[in-house]
């Protein structure tokens, strides 16, 4: 029963990893007003770059560095369509989204099933590690999950609400007009979230090869990428939230993976939707419990909309 | 100087068409310099492509297969952009679609004349159904429909494999990746082209008349436009979005009961092709107008059948996906550019 607790959680934190940082990358950019719906093509990038460079370079930190370098490409391009051209967001993002899976797919055959030679690996905490349950399965992870968990979160946090750059950030994304009035700049901040959100999906799909699934395969992101744009609304476009929340999905997917490994009587497939099920009905769930948190959780006023200076 | 240049709220058709064809030309570049990079001659290519498309019986007939589910899913997800609502769920309802249609089919014995009604009732409820809960979310609690109906597909894709691979896989042939051949299938009319085709075409002029002539068309044009408006007008929106995307469900469910009954046959993994992701840009290539769901079809169509010539000169299907995600971002590009306009300084 410990073990079995232990493997439960200790695999949550690692698979929640992956989602928890490509959450906190698409908050930044949902807080500036864009909605970044090409995260799965981004980490597909990421996790195949990753590979890649470390198949040739045995070093995992430079195969993590190549990841975020791509995936802040991949994300500058959707921001030069969306946001400096404007066009349609949902479509670039779509489009992104092909575009990423299609290119690593297509670049990544020559790794396909081949084991990566060097990922991160787990690092002990002296002193916490030896704690029951929670020491193997909290303290003896890699060093990118206590950097997902502990530090990041907080940066962003500080970052968009304690720092001058974080307020513009988020009045860009509430009132990109009145921003732009006292002299902020618009699509400058709104390109450099973007990019930054797809340098974090890029690290999210490096994380996802280098330490929870050491291999590359065609479709492995499997929606990682819109759980994680999923995760988002859930979170209340909060960083510290969208980590926690990262988390949460993290041990349903560890239940799913638990009835495989002990053979419970369920197909694997019907298994696996559990974490999909489990994403849409705690972002239902908890609205119709609590009908206030609508106004708390509300997405920045002008999500998803292209800011014309004409236009005002 | 960009002072003198205006971005136009209502953009002409002329301009879109000029915008696209300069964006598809720019596209086709890019993929033209990669190919020719690889050692592969883009003349030939592009001519094999023609061939095997407008150039010939064969490709004809392919393109209208192609189109018939992409009209549907467009339409699908046009209904919901209309009035400001995105099913990016399409995917998952013609999942829904095509197994309730295959239930119908392998199971009921019905003879055809029935069983084909019953399928696409059938089809349309599955997919109704399958967009039932983040609808009601979406009118009831403000619950942004984008990410659960998206997020409904995974469940769908899952499901329909383990139902293709296990209780329903076919016995009889042992290949276990599919169910048995459909007792019932829309009969042919043209070559492999099927019922499906007129239906599809029928269902899109049909709806265009509907929601620009009926007053169901009109309340939910105002709900979505302005739903504190249409509150005072005495509309009530939220019953109006949950008809909105049941209707929009239910196009995709027929969607993926014409495709499993008149093209594929039988249920399988994977059966939905992409075809829902493909509406939602199908919907946005045509814009505000219905009818020009079906022209945005066979541009989509056109890109698809090229990806499937390509492939078979060991051209990869994932590089097929990558070009499709270029010409769909140039195409973004290209309508968004089309709206600037030089104007003549009037005062």
């Amino acid at each position: 029963m410990i073990e079995l607790l232990t493997g439960l959680l200790g695999h949550a934190v690692l698979s929640g990893s992956v989602l928890a940082l490509a959450a906190l990358g698409e908050v930044i950019a949902e807080r500036s007003g864009v909605t970044n719906l090409g995260v799965e093509g981004l980490m597909s990038l990421g996790a195949v770059v990753a590979v890649m460079t470390v198949a040739a370079i045995p070093h995992p930190w430079v195969g993590l560095l190549m990841a975020g370098l791509v995936g802040g490409l991949g994300a500058g391009v959707l921001a030069l369509a969306s946001v400096v051209l404007r066009a349609n967001q949902v479509l670039c993002g779509v489009a992104v989204t092909f575009l990423g899976l299609g290119l690593s797919a297509t670049i990544g055959r020559p790794v396909a099933g081949m084991p990566v030679p060097v990922i991160f690996e787990p690092v002990s905490v002296p002193m916490l590690s030896s704690i029951p349950v929670i020491g193997p399965a909290v303290f003896a992870q890699n060093i990118l999950v206590y950097f997902i968990y502990l530090l990041l979160p907080l940066i962003v946090h500080f970052w968009l609400f304690r720092t001058r750059y974080g307020l513009d950030l988020r009045a860009v994304g509430e009132n990109p007009a009145a921003a732009d009035a006292v002299g902020v700049p618009v699509t400058k901040l709104r390109v450099m979230a973007v990019m930054i959100g797809g340098i974090l999906a890029g690290f999210a799909g490096a994380d996802l090869t280098l330490a929870v699934v050491p291999v590359w395969s065609d479709g492995m992101i499997a929606g990682r990428g819109w759980i994680a744009v999923a995760l988002v609304i859930f979170a209340g476009y909060r960083p510290v939230w969208a980590v926690a929340s990262g988390l949460l999905f993290g041990l349903v997917t560890a239940i799913g993976f638990m009835g495989q490994a002990r053979g419970w009587p369920v197909a694997p497939a019907v298994l696996n939707t559990l974490p999909y099920l489990g994403t849409i009905g705690c972002i239902i769930v908890p609205i119709l419990a609590f009908p206030r948190l609508r106004r708390a959780m509300a997405a920045p006023a002008a999500l998803a909309t292209p800011y014309h200076r004409t236009g005002r | 100087m960009s002072s003198s240049r205006t971005r136009l709220t209502v953009v002409p058709t002329q301009r879109i068409l000029v915008g696209r064809g300069l964006a598809l030309l720019a596209a086709l570049l890019i993929v033209a310099v990669t190919l020719a990079a690889m050692g592969r001659s883009p003349i030939t290519l592009f001519g094999l492509v023609m061939h095997s498309t407008v150039g010939s019986r064969f490709g004809l007939e392919d393109l209208a297969l192609f189109m018939t589910p992409l009209m549907l899913t467009g339409a699908a997800v046009w209904v919901g952009i209309r009035v400001n609502l995105w099913n990016i769920g399409a995917e998952g309802q013609f999942y829904a679609g095509a197994t309730a249609a295959t239930a119908v089919g392998l199971f009921t014995g019905l003879p055809p004349a029935l069983a084909i009604p019953a399928m696409i009732v059938a089809g349309m409820a599955a997919g109704m159904a399958w967009i039932f809960v983040p609808a009601v979310a979406r009118a009831w609690l403000g619950v942004s429909e984008i990410v659960t109906t998206l997020l409904l597909n995974f469940v769908a894709s899952l499901l329909v494999y383990y139902l293709a691979t296990g209780p329903w896989a076919d016995r009889v042939t042992g290949a276990l990746a599919s169910t048995e051949r459909l007792h019932v299938i829309l009969p042919d009319i043209w070559g492999v082209v099927h019922w499906g085709f007129p239906l599809a075409v029928f269902t899109v002029v049909v709806l265009g008349v509907l929601l620009a002539r009926s007053r169901f068309g009109y309340e939910t044009a105002i709900a979505g436009a302005n739903p504190e408006a249409a509150r005072y007008a005495g509309i009530s929106v939220a019953p109006r979005v949950l008809a909105v995307l049941l209707l929009s469900g239910g196009l995709a469910g027929l969607a993926g009961m014409v495709e499993v009954a008149g093209t594929v046959h039988r249920l399988q993994g994977g059966i939905a092709n992409n075809y829902g992701y493909l509406g939602i840009v199908v919907a946005l290539l045509a814009r505000g107008s219905c009818l020009s769901l079906i022209p945005a079809a066979l541009l989509m169509a056109f890109i698809l059948d090229t990806g499937i010539v390509l492939q078979t000169t060991q051209i990869s299907a994932s590089a097929v996906l990558a070009i499709t995600g270029l010409l769909v971002l140039a195409i973004a590009v290209g309508d968004e550019l089309a709206a600037y306009a030089r104007v003549k300084k009037t005062s």
